[in-house]
């Protein structure tokens, strides 16, 4: 029982950050098609900029948030309007050059992350980075209660800009059907620039939370790339809410599996990736389809 | 055969000719040189099959190297001879692709590229972890298998082998039904394609290829292990070539391996760019991609369009 | 048209001088050109690039005392570094490049197990030595006459800290039966790694390892893998570890609240960096490795103290390993007396450099080529103090058994 409540308990934790990491990669493929591999770059240079902040600057983390969330908005909106939109556009088709494009993008952060910071692994120590709680019986460490405690606020932050506000509407328009959102008026360029700021700023601050907890290297964020990938086909693209259980159920295998079976965590990756191949096989809508199935089964 | 087809023909033949004699009179550094361009254009080239001419975007050919070049060492490594080896590495890559390629290419456009990105990962994750397989400490071939020049001369031959495939394939029917496919698959399928199984081909082929120069592979570095063969960074260059080159055509990935093969060979090794390769490469993409999609062909291209056009307007 | 002979005859000029030019190198050699790959970007650089430090460090050292004697000429070391990026075809492809057609005298190989290993089958082909500071895996050496090590094997840095946990309970600090709890990386050092704890406890019946897992590099989170060592409830726990991996990993070890008699991270523990990332949690952790800048010997007192002036900070392993890696090719090169390769060769194959900053005060290659010397063990102690505990002979203080609870 008591294995049980630590498996829940920390996949709800983990599910957090992952949904954080997973909602930048989403808003930007669902409002331009386009695959931001530069994205674990950012979260990359998100940890660093946190790091930077501590150490010159003595900022916790927690509160760098402040500053990392604008930064990298604007960042991201230079980057779309500098380099993205630059792009030609192949109408709603995802094209190959948006990927390539921002491949090289992280390249060339990762170059710039090895000259500002030098290759050695760096990482967070604040007063509170050790200690930990008892939530429900099983030992929590702070750390990883203030991630959740962020991703959940960011999350219900971003719920409230979708579903109340203009903007937000545009956003969900586009995703859903870009010809129809322009044609009632919706200005793309302006939209797309803002997409882009936003899962900018959701990389970096994804990349300030995971700072608090693991250390890292220029060479950061690849395995939390392919992890969002997962979630996003999981949780399908047009809900906050779809890309909180896709993240909640990858976390949840991935503690089942390490809890309760023999498989050695080293084949945990590869048990992720199978998940993601086979969702896209048998569930292209992702959950959200099955939920969607399942609602009209019932109902007919 | 026309006087242009005589004139590719010879040329072809030239080369391999000369690619053939060159270990006698080549220094061995340049010859070392000349096989890492051969082993780029071999995956440039292959990958472009399924990228350029069918315009699947898989970002998972590492795999197909390393199915390669693993089946070569462990076949090696109980006795079987190369010529034995390299076949059977071929075919279980080509195997290989075809086990994932039909669920896989049920998928469009960018959710296709993505699942081949978990394929590789997947590959690279259970390699590691397969103990007949060495580990993640890799193998070694056996001592004596080790013959450069006529590795040379297979890895040399290969890749002329496969300019001479991907025009052939350019020129056929299956060709005009590849490039179908690409450009609007549900005409495609309207028109009486059979889109699957036209993908999965073209794939088995062109991953067999990869497999081939992954057995050579195998022979040459005379070591394999998880984090050199089944490299995501690796699969990424494959697809990198062709693109910078100029994707679909048949020049472009030639093109494309040869900038890199120097790129790699001489630039890089300079001690005082020591840091910069990633800036090179990330500046190479993004001037690429902004600029000229087309790749240095399409640049190339464009340039003598525009001198042609002022030479007859001038005139 | 008159172009093309002229072009002929130009081309067949440039192909002659070309020819010329790659033939056969001058008699008179001015320099002694040394080679080295190393993995200064990518995943192994961090400590990549501190070999590249201590190399450039090594050669600067010899090269501003006027060079190295060879026959009675004095001559000057070119060296030529560069980076493979942690990938090991490329690793191979510039120590080919190096031989083939930079011609240099001998090889520095890199650091890694999976580099060192593909660029140990390169020297065959050129009969040009090659002396490794990076690797210690055992299945590189032994294979070629020309491939040397510095490096001791893996297993024995695993048989050295079991011989330390045995002298404890022979001390009574430890009462066995002992568990062991044994996590690994997923690479060659953790393979051997495994093997040594693993026979050794095969040979002492007091030992047994009750879990047995590996993981892969850089793994985001350990808390799954955490659980199931907190369920395997063993007295010892024995883990085999890059930095960041030991970092995230203690990190959440702590916060997890677990604990065991005696913890060790394989050669992790007493880096400066690991201690900065994890204050008090890393006190009583002990590690073994290939050298200490504790080492009661006076050369190891001379290296840190030239280090800390050249370089502002204290010497670490990696750095002693690195530099003596260098000395040792430049013994040989002088005790051959020329820049011919199997004098050189030969010279390293029976040399023994007697004020070695290594454990054991010298330094010589076995039969393999790959040198074979005592490990020390450390532990960390409060405030940032570490000890070295084992052997008996170099301690600097007691070995605190079992840690004291949280």
């Amino acid at each position: 029982m008591q294995q049980a409540l630590d498996v829940v308990v920390n996949s709800f934790l983990a599910a957090g950050l992952y949904a954080t990491m997973a909602y930048g990669l989403a808003v930007i493929y669902g409002v331009m098609r386009i695959i931001n591999l530069a994205h674990a770059g950012i979260m990359m240079l998100g940890a660093y900029t946190t790091f930077t902040l501590f150490t010159h600057f003595s900022i916790d983390p927690f509160l760098s948030i402040v500053v990392v969330v604008p930064l990298f908005f604007a960042g991201g909106v230079a980057l779309y309007r500098t380099v993205v939109r630059r792009l030609p556009r192949s109408g709603s088709t995802p094209s190959m050059e948006s990927l390539l494009l921002l491949f090289g993008v992280w390249l060339v952060l990762q170059n710039l992350a090895y000259v500002l910071w030098s290759g050695d692994t760096q990482s967070i120590l604040t007063s509170y980075t050790l200690k930990s709680v008892s939530l429900l019986g099983v030992r929590v460490g702070v750390p990883s209660l203030g991630v959740f405690g962020m991703s959940a606020l960011s999350l219900l932050v971003l719920e409230f800009v979708l579903h109340r506000t203009y903007l937000g509407k545009a956003i969900r328009a586009v995703t859903q059907n870009r010809d129809a959102a322009l044609l009632s008026g919706v200005d793309a360029d302006r939209i797309s620039a803002v997409a882009f700021g936003v899962g900018t700023a959701f990389a970096g601050l994804a990349g300030t939370l995971l700072s608090t907890l693991f250390a890292f290297t220029p060479d950061f964020g690849r395995s939390f790339l392919l992890k969002a990938f997962c979630i996003i086909v999981l949780g399908g693209l047009e809900s906050v809410t779809g890309v909180a259980a896709g993240a909640f159920v990858l976390a949840l295998l991935e503690n089942v599996t390490a809890a309760y079976t023999a498989v050695p965590t080293s084949l945990q990756d590869a048990l992720s990736f199978t998940l993601l191949v086979v969702t896209l096989v048998v569930l292209p809508q992702g959950l959200p389809g099955l939920f969607r199935l399942v609602h009209v089964r019932r109902r007919g | 055969m026309t006087s242009k087809r005589a004139l590719e023909a010879a040329g072809m033949l030239a080369v391999a000719g000369a690619l053939y004699f060159a270990p006698s009179f080549l220094e061995r550094g340049t010859l070392n040189d000349l096989w890492s361009v051969a082993l780029a254009v071999v995956l440039a080239s292959s990958w472009n099959l399924l990228g350029g001419f069918a315009g699947q975007v898989s970002i998972g050919y590492s795999a197909f190297l390393g199915i390669g070049a693993y089946t070569t060492v462990l076949l090696a490594l109980s006795g079987t001879p190369p010529v034995l080896t390299l076949p059977l590495g071929a075919l279980l890559a080509g195997g290989f692709s075809v086990i994932i390629g039909y669920p896989t290419f049920r998928l469009r456009g960018p959710y296709f590229t993505i699942a081949t990105i978990g394929v590789g990962e997947a590959v690279r994750v259970v390699a590691s972890s397969l103990s007949f397989a060495g580990g993640a400490s890799g193998l070694r071939m056996p001592a004596g298998s080790y013959d450069f020049e006529s590795n040379f001369r297979s890895m040399t031959l290969l890749a002329v082998a496969l300019v001479w495939i991907a025009l052939a394939i350019s020129r056929s029917a299956f060709g005009s039904a590849l490039s179908a496919v690409r450009q609007d698959i549900d005409a495609a399928e309207a028109l009486g394609v059979n889109s699957t199984r036209l993908k999965v081909t073209v794939h088995a082929l062109s991953a067999a290829l990869v497999g081939l120069a992954g057995g050579l592979f195998a022979i040459n570095f005379q070591y394999v292990s998880p984090g050199s063969v089944f490299d995501f960074r690796l699969s990424l260059t494959i697809v990198l070539m062709p693109i910078v080159g100029g994707v679909g055509t048949v020049a472009g990935p030639v093109l494309g391996a040869i900038l890199f093969g120097w790129l790699q060979l001489k630039l890089l090794s300079i001690p005082a760019l020591l840091s910069s390769s990633l800036l090179i490469y990330g500046a190479l993409l993004i001037a690429v991609m902004l600029f000229e999609p087309k790749g240095l062909l399409g640049l190339v291209r464009r340039l003598w369009a525009r001198r042609l056009r002022r030479f007859y307007i001038d005139a | 048209m008159t172009g093309i002979r002229s072009n002929r005859s130009f081309a067949l000029s440039v192909l002659s001088l070309a020819l010329a030019f790659t033939g056969p190198a001058a008699a008179q050699e001015a320099t002694i050109r040394i080679g080295a790959v190393l993995p200064v970007t990518g995943k192994e650089s961090k400590i990549g690039g501190a070999y590249k430090q201590a190399t450039e460090f090594a050669v600067k050292e010899v090269n501003d005392a006027g060079g190295l004697d060879v026959g009675g000429k004095r001559m000057k070391i070119d060296l030529a570094l560069l980076d493979d990026t942690s990938d090991a075809s490329r690793s191979e492809q510039l120590v080919e490049q190096l031989m083939a057609q930079q011609k240099v005298h001998a090889v520095i190989g890199g650091y890694g197990s999976q580099l060192v290993q593909a660029q140990s089958v390169v020297p065959d082909r050129y009969g040009i030595p090659y002396v490794s500071g990076g690797a210690g895996a055992t299945s590189i050496y032994g294979r070629s006459k020309w491939v040397f090590g510095v490096l001791s094997p893996v297993e024995n840095l695993a048989s050295t800290q079991m011989d330390f946990l045995s002298d404890l309970v022979a001390q009574g600090k430890l009462k066995k039966p002992l568990k062991i709890a044994l996590l690994i990386e997923n690479t060659e050092h953790g393979k051997d790694f495994q093997k040594g704890v693993k026979d050794y406890a095969k040979a002492h019946p007091e030992f047994s390892v009750v879990l047995d897992e590996s993981f892969e590099l850089y793994a985001p989170d350990f808390k799954p893998l955490l659980g199931r060592v907190a369920a395997a409830k063993a007295d010892l726990f024995m883990c085999d570890a890059h930095l960041e991996d030991f970092i995230s990993m203690q990190r959440t070890y702590t916060q997890m609240g677990l604990y065991h008699q005696m913890v060790t991270y394989g050669a992790r523990g007493a880096d400066e960096a690991g201690r900065k990332a994890l204050g008090a949690a890393t006190d009583y952790i002990f590690a073994s490795g290939w050298w200490s800048d504790l080492l009661p010997y006076p050369q190891v007192k001379a290296f840190t103290a030239k280090w800390k002036a050249a370089t502002g900070s204290a010497p670490q392993w990696y750095h002693a390993t690195a530099y003596e890696t260098v000395r040792v090719l430049f013994a040989a090169i002088q005790k051959a007396g020329s820049l011919n390769p199997e004098a050189i060769r030969a010279a390293l194959a029976g040399i023994e450099l007697k004020d070695s900053i290594l454990p054991g005060g010298v330094l010589k290659f076995t039969k393999t080529g790959q040198a074979v010397l005592p490990f020390v063990v450390t532990q960390n102690k409060p405030d940032g103090k570490v000890d070295i505990v084992w052997p008996k002979e170099a301690r600097t203080g007691e070995a605190v058994a079992p840690m004291p609870k949280g």
